[in-house]
């Protein structure tokens, strides 16, 4: 085990104990092993049953029907199932996609691909608060636009899109529909598929405490949602999705979106998430010079992302690493390491965007972490400004 | 980024990191840019007398890399006694062997050689 305090639960979660205990209960030759699809024979109608039930464990925690949901490998394959799903099955209608430039690399890389395909995307840039103004959506859309893909909760600065809003411009436009990746979402604040509106929403389960390796993409059928798979053989998942189903990932998933969502439980979270944001933020900002990524009153309180002055990027993840585990703003730490494109957008220069951290608070963060985490950014960016001339 | 025991240790001690006070016999050379990424500065007091000059401390600053900052500090550490010489101690490939430095990074040693080569230019 790290001695470093763990501050990155947006790039993924431990699964819970819960969890894992539903899901050693589908692997053994004690357990419920069958394949889902053998319904011919009771091992299989078992695992069938334990799918079902996660189906709707998901689904209730999204606010979507139970046969919405169709299972994937993760919110990536969710996103570019979506994309090109839409993409390809509307392709007579129109070849115009909407996005934002601060989207995951999920998104924006398949849109970047249908680009080369002929496809035209139009990329939205955000305010600098982090948000994409409605607005602007119906400005981007075109007569031939087939899709409009906004995420929730944006991964880098926690900064939520106003979703039922955006859906609103969508469903005046008639003809795009509306996929919403909602991977950092689930536990964070409340997802509402039906009640937003939203013709996709991709999830992921190792964000909210389940494994990896499993997510979802709900397909509305109230809307009449349409789809062309983009793999074959076996027909699973109302032909969008053929491969045999990993019980215990979804049972996993399941269980995971379950207690996220368990209401009690998940307002006292919320609140404790957010005395704990609060002073990691207050004792960070005495330092001076600490500027805050997207706009707090927009953002969930998990996700704090601030910028250093006067500190170099690789300079300070190599000062806190020993001690604390937490993003940079820049792709790599490597010798050319390219400043976030997120924190670009947002009007952050190329040397705030690199000298950035992405902290991330989780179910398992305690207060003495939190005070860990300010000591070794005061002491580490205090040296640095210091070996810089910087001193304040 | 994985960094060998010679960047590690100059990193975390940075010894010589500072200033020396403006005044006769102490000279100032920087290179690079802090908006770039790479700055640096040394800080050299020079020995003075009827003989050739030589270097009684130095001092830097550095706003860098890790295997920048472990470098100029090594440089300034290994300062004293050398005379207005405006290369580093060693050749920069010795230097970027000890240090691992990676390739894609070999030019921010030459902001360091600049910047040590503006300083010895002002004895």
């Amino acid at each position: 085990m790290s001695a470093a305090t763990y501050l990155d639960y947006a790039a993924t979660t431990p699964v819970d104990v819960r969890v894992v205990a539903r899901m050693t209960e589908c692997l053994t030759v004690d357990g419920v092993f069958g394949n889902p699809g053998s319904t011919s024979h009771e091992f299989g109608e078992r695992a069938s049953s334990l799918v079902e039930r996660a189906r709707a464990q998901v689904a209730t925690a999204v606010g979507a029907a139970a046969s919405e949901v169709v299972w994937t490998s993760g919110a990536t394959e969710a996103d570019n199932l979506a994309i090109f799903g839409i993409a390809n099955y509307y392709r007579a209608q129109g070849r115009h996609l909407v996005t934002a430039k601060t989207e995951h690399k999920a998104v924006l890389d398949p849109c970047r691909e249908l680009e080369r395909r002929g496809w035209r995307v139009s990329y939205i840039v955000p305010d600098r608060d982090g948000r994409i103004a409605p607005q602007a959506v119906a400005a981007a859309l075109q007569p031939d636009t087939v899709l409009v893909s906004i995420m929730h909760v944006n991964n880098e600065t926690g900064v939520v899109q106003d979703i039922p809003a955006i859906a609103a411009v969508c469903a005046r436009h008639g003809g795009s529909r509306l996929h919403v990746d909602a991977a950092q979402s689930v536990g964070k604040c409340a997802v509402d598929f039906e009640g937003w509106g939203v013709d996709l929403l991709s999830l992921s389960a190792h964000k909210a405490y389940g494994p990896k390796g499993v997510g979802a993409l709900l397909v509305s059928q109230r809307r009449g949602v349409h789809l062309e798979a983009l793999q074959f053989g076996g027909g699973q998942e109302r032909n969008l999705r053929s491969g045999t189903l990993p019980t215990h990932q979804l049972v996993g998933m399941g269980a995971a979106f379950e207690l996220a969502t368990a209401d009690s439980a998940a307002a006292g979270e919320l609140s404790r998430i957010e005395r704990l944001q609060e002073r990691l933020w207050q004792g960070l900002a005495a330092l001076g010079g600490v500027l805050r990524n997207g706009a707090a009153e927009f953002a969930v309180p998990h996700v704090l992302n601030v910028s250093f002055e006067g500190v170099e990027g690789e300079s300070l993840l190599a000062a806190v690493r020993p001690e604390i585990a937490v993003s940079t703003g820049s792709a790599c730490a490597s010798a050319s390491s390219e400043a976030s494109y997120v924190l670009r957008s947002l009007g952050r220069d190329e040397q705030l965007a690199q000298s950035s951290l992405r902290f991330s608070l989780g179910r398992y963060t305690t207060g003495a972490d939190v005070e860990r985490a300010v000591t070794v950014l005061s002491t580490a960016v205090t040296r640095l400004r210091r070996v810089a001339g910087l001193s304040r | 980024m994985n960094y060998n025991d010679w960047t590690w240790r100059y990193f975390e001690a940075a010894p010589g990191a500072g200033e020396l006070a403006p005044g006769p016999g102490v000279t100032r050379g920087a290179a690079g840019s802090r908006q770039r990424g790479t700055w640096i500065q040394f800080d050299l007091a020079w020995r003075l007398g009827s003989g050739p000059a030589s270097i009684l401390s130095a001092r830097f600053l550095a706003f860098a890399c890790p295997h920048t900052i472990a470098v100029a500090a090594w440089v300034a550490e290994r300062a004293a006694g050398r005379g207005a010489d405006p290369t580093l101690p060693e050749p920069l490939a010795a230097i970027a062997e000890r240090f691992a430095v990676p390739t894609p990074k070999l030019g921010r040693l030459l902001v360091v050689e600049d910047a040590w080569a503006a300083a010895v230019a002002g004895a």
